[in-house]
């Protein structure tokens, strides 16, 4: 029962030093190895004429010069320079994984909410129905739509369709996809999440992870158990024991400290994370101190496994 | 305000975890998150802080003290009388549309009053601790309006005990010019406000203005400084203002759910050693910023306030 009270601190634009003064020399090697250029709105993404401007890009009327509308990072393919914001909207794009709650229940549709400028739209006809065969959807089905999913409810789904006015239409037609259960839910900007070959992912500390496109991300116990047609739309957790709530905290704390310093976030970072994370209880773990040790424990290992790769 | 959403599985993961003592994310039930408290940021205003709890909550007061007329009226002659002696304070808290989705538009409004309800019900009364009579400048004609301004800049569950921490230190830190009162004879009285800054006086009776806690009652259990989501799972909620002598100076209950007798005896007595452990950290907190920023004048270097430029 006790409060800790912190002034706050000026950010630092210098090399990091340690307990002993030594200067972290990783961060220059760092900086070279990514070459991403960060820009703030207003700043001058290049002085040459001969790019196309993308999204996130305007020209100065004054200058000529090609200037960023956003603070982002410089995106570059072959003579088109746009910038991708690093706060935005998720815009999806056909075959993404994504995760979203529920919203609204309409006529032989759900309204999903998965963190973009719209609602996406999950047809009643784009979703397994218990039973397992395929069918037409009846008029019953219609009826008892709140028995699949009702407002509130977390699923994870796949991006079936872009519109023109950039919403979407989701599916999840497949036993892979559905509603979420047996853990905590996490949001980080979804700039942060990459698409991977996969995005479920069991780690090695008894936790299954799921990770949206969206930036909404799903870490849950993990289950041998296959799951069973028939309890797809179930809303019952299993039981939890103390360890396996203590890991999934832990994985979700870790997944926030990396997305706080705004590291990109997959399986091998988290994994990263979580193993800084051990020398510290999990409740210290939402210090932001702890967090920045965490942090920059993870960058360290991630250049010398570039550094290794390389060699 | 369309209400934010919770899944039937979450609500019970929440639920399990209070009453096991591991919550979402690792706490227990009684642990606060970190507190980032800054104060004299907005340097137009008498007296201002910011404060933040973990990554999320965020508000920022601004006081502001008006010269102004004394209220003359009351519902009887004896409360007019009091009254005639006194200052004011004017409380109103506003949550940004910027904070949460579900202040945008007309969302907040309702959210608003009950916040600008609560602050003003607790300072504005004995319980408050504010020296009102010392804020009249002539009794019956004069007084010091003190204006707190409270706004909500972000929204990470467990926004009322950040208002009354930050409204705590913004009233440390307020100043007040000092006024000279001169008596003209034949009843006439004039004053004079001070131009000099460093002439003033702190608002008396700040160190006796209470803290809130808000204590949650999920499942059979209680828990405090809540998240979003756990505020969703929230049967009832107690708010329990404490100031620094452990005496209750208000209690607000609210939620649809109930809280038995014995539970809610105990959720006071936890509000209480918990709220004055909080005024004690908190008050260690300012007496070291004003600490710092003594020894810095005392060496003559620049004064800096981070504002909104902090890294965290």
């Amino acid at each position: 029962m006790t409060f800790q009270f912190l002034s706050p601190k000026p950010s630092s634009y210098t090399n990091k030093v340690d307990a002993d003064g030594d200067i972290d020399m990783l961060l220059k090697t760092e900086r070279e190895n990514f070459e991403t250029k960060v820009v703030t709105p207003g700043e001058t993404i290049t002085h040459a004429t001969q790019y196309m401007g993308g999204h996130g890009t305007y020209i100065s009327p004054e200058t000529n010069q090609r200037l960023s509308s956003v603070a982002g990072v410089v995106d570059r393919v072959n003579k088109l320079i746009s910038i991708r914001p690093l706060h935005t909207r998720y815009t999806g794009e056909i075959g993404d994984l994504v995760i979203g709650r529920i919203t609204e229940v309409s006529q032989k549709r759900w309204k999903v909410d998965i963190n973009s400028r719209q609602d996406a739209v999950l047809l009643l006809s784009s979703i397994n129905l218990p039973g397992g065969v395929q069918r037409r959807k009846t008029e019953a089905d219609e009826l008892q739509m709140r028995k699949f999913f009702s407002e509130g409810d977390l699923l994870v789904a796949e991006v079936r369709e872009t519109f023109q006015d950039g919403s979407f239409s989701l599916h999840i037609r497949s036993l892979k996809y559905g509603k979420l259960r047996n853990g905590s839910f996490v949001i980080v900007p979804p700039a942060l999440v990459q698409r991977c070959k996969t995005h479920f992912h069991t780690l090695p500390c008894g936790v299954n992870l799921t990770l949206g496109l969206n930036g909404y991300i799903w870490v849950s116990k993990h289950t041998t158990q296959t799951v069973e047609e028939l309890a797809i739309y179930s809303n019952e957790n299993e039981e939890i024991d103390q360890e396996n709530r203590e890991a999934i905290a832990r994985v979700c704390n870790s997944i926030s400290a990396l997305s706080r310093h705004f590291m990109c976030i997959n399986d091998k970072m988290i994994m990263l994370a979580y193993e800084a994370s051990l020398n510290f209880p999990v409740k210290d773990l939402l210090k932001l101190d702890v967090m920045e040790v965490i942090t920059s424990e993870v960058s360290e290992k991630m250049i010398l496994l570039k550094a290794g790769m390389r060699r | 305000m369309p209400p934010a959403l919770i899944s039937p599985s979450e609500n019970d993961y929440i639920l399990r975890g209070v009453d096991s003592n591991i919550r979402a994310d690792g706490r227990g039930r009684l642990d606060y998150r970190q507190i980032i408290l800054e104060t004299g940021l907005i340097t137009q205003a008498s007296g201002s802080a910011r404060c933040r709890l973990g990554e999320g909550t965020d508000v920022l007061v601004g006081i502001k003290v008006e010269l102004g007329a004394v209220e003359l009226d009351g519902a009887d002659e004896d409360v007019a009388a009091i009254k005639a002696k006194r200052g004011r304070v004017v409380c109103n808290v506003e949550c940004s549309p910027i904070a949460s989705q579900q202040f945008a538009g007309r969302g907040a409004d309702d959210f608003n009053n009950e916040l600008t309800q609560m602050l003003d019900r607790v300072l504005n009364g004995p319980q408050g601790g504010l020296n009102l009579e010392k804020l009249c400048i002539i009794p019956g004609q004069q007084c010091w309006i003190v204006y707190i301004d409270a706004i909500v800049l972000d929204y990470a569950g467990n926004i009322l005990d950040t208002i009354f921490m930050a409204t705590r230190a913004a009233l440390y830190n307020t100043k007040i010019p000092k006024t000279i009162i001169q008596d003209r004879g034949d009843g006439e009285i004039e004053f004079d406000i001070s131009d000099d800054e460093e002439e003033w006086e702190r608002i008396e009776g700040w160190d006796k203005v209470p803290v809130a806690i808000t204590l949650n009652k999920i499942g059979s259990r209680h828990i405090v400084d809540a998240t979003p989501l756990e505020e969703l799972t929230t049967e009832a909620k107690l708010l329990v203002t404490v100031n620094k002598d452990g005496k209750v100076c208000g209690l607000q209950k609210s939620g649809g759910g109930s809280i038995n007798p014995s539970l809610l005896n105990d959720m006071v007595q936890t509000g209480r050693s918990l709220g004055q452990s909080l005024i004690q950290s908190l008050d260690e907190m300012l007496q070291r910023e004003e600490n710092d920023i003594n020894l810095k004048r005392a060496r003559k270097e620049r004064i800096e306030k981070l504002g909104f430029f902090a890294a965290i």
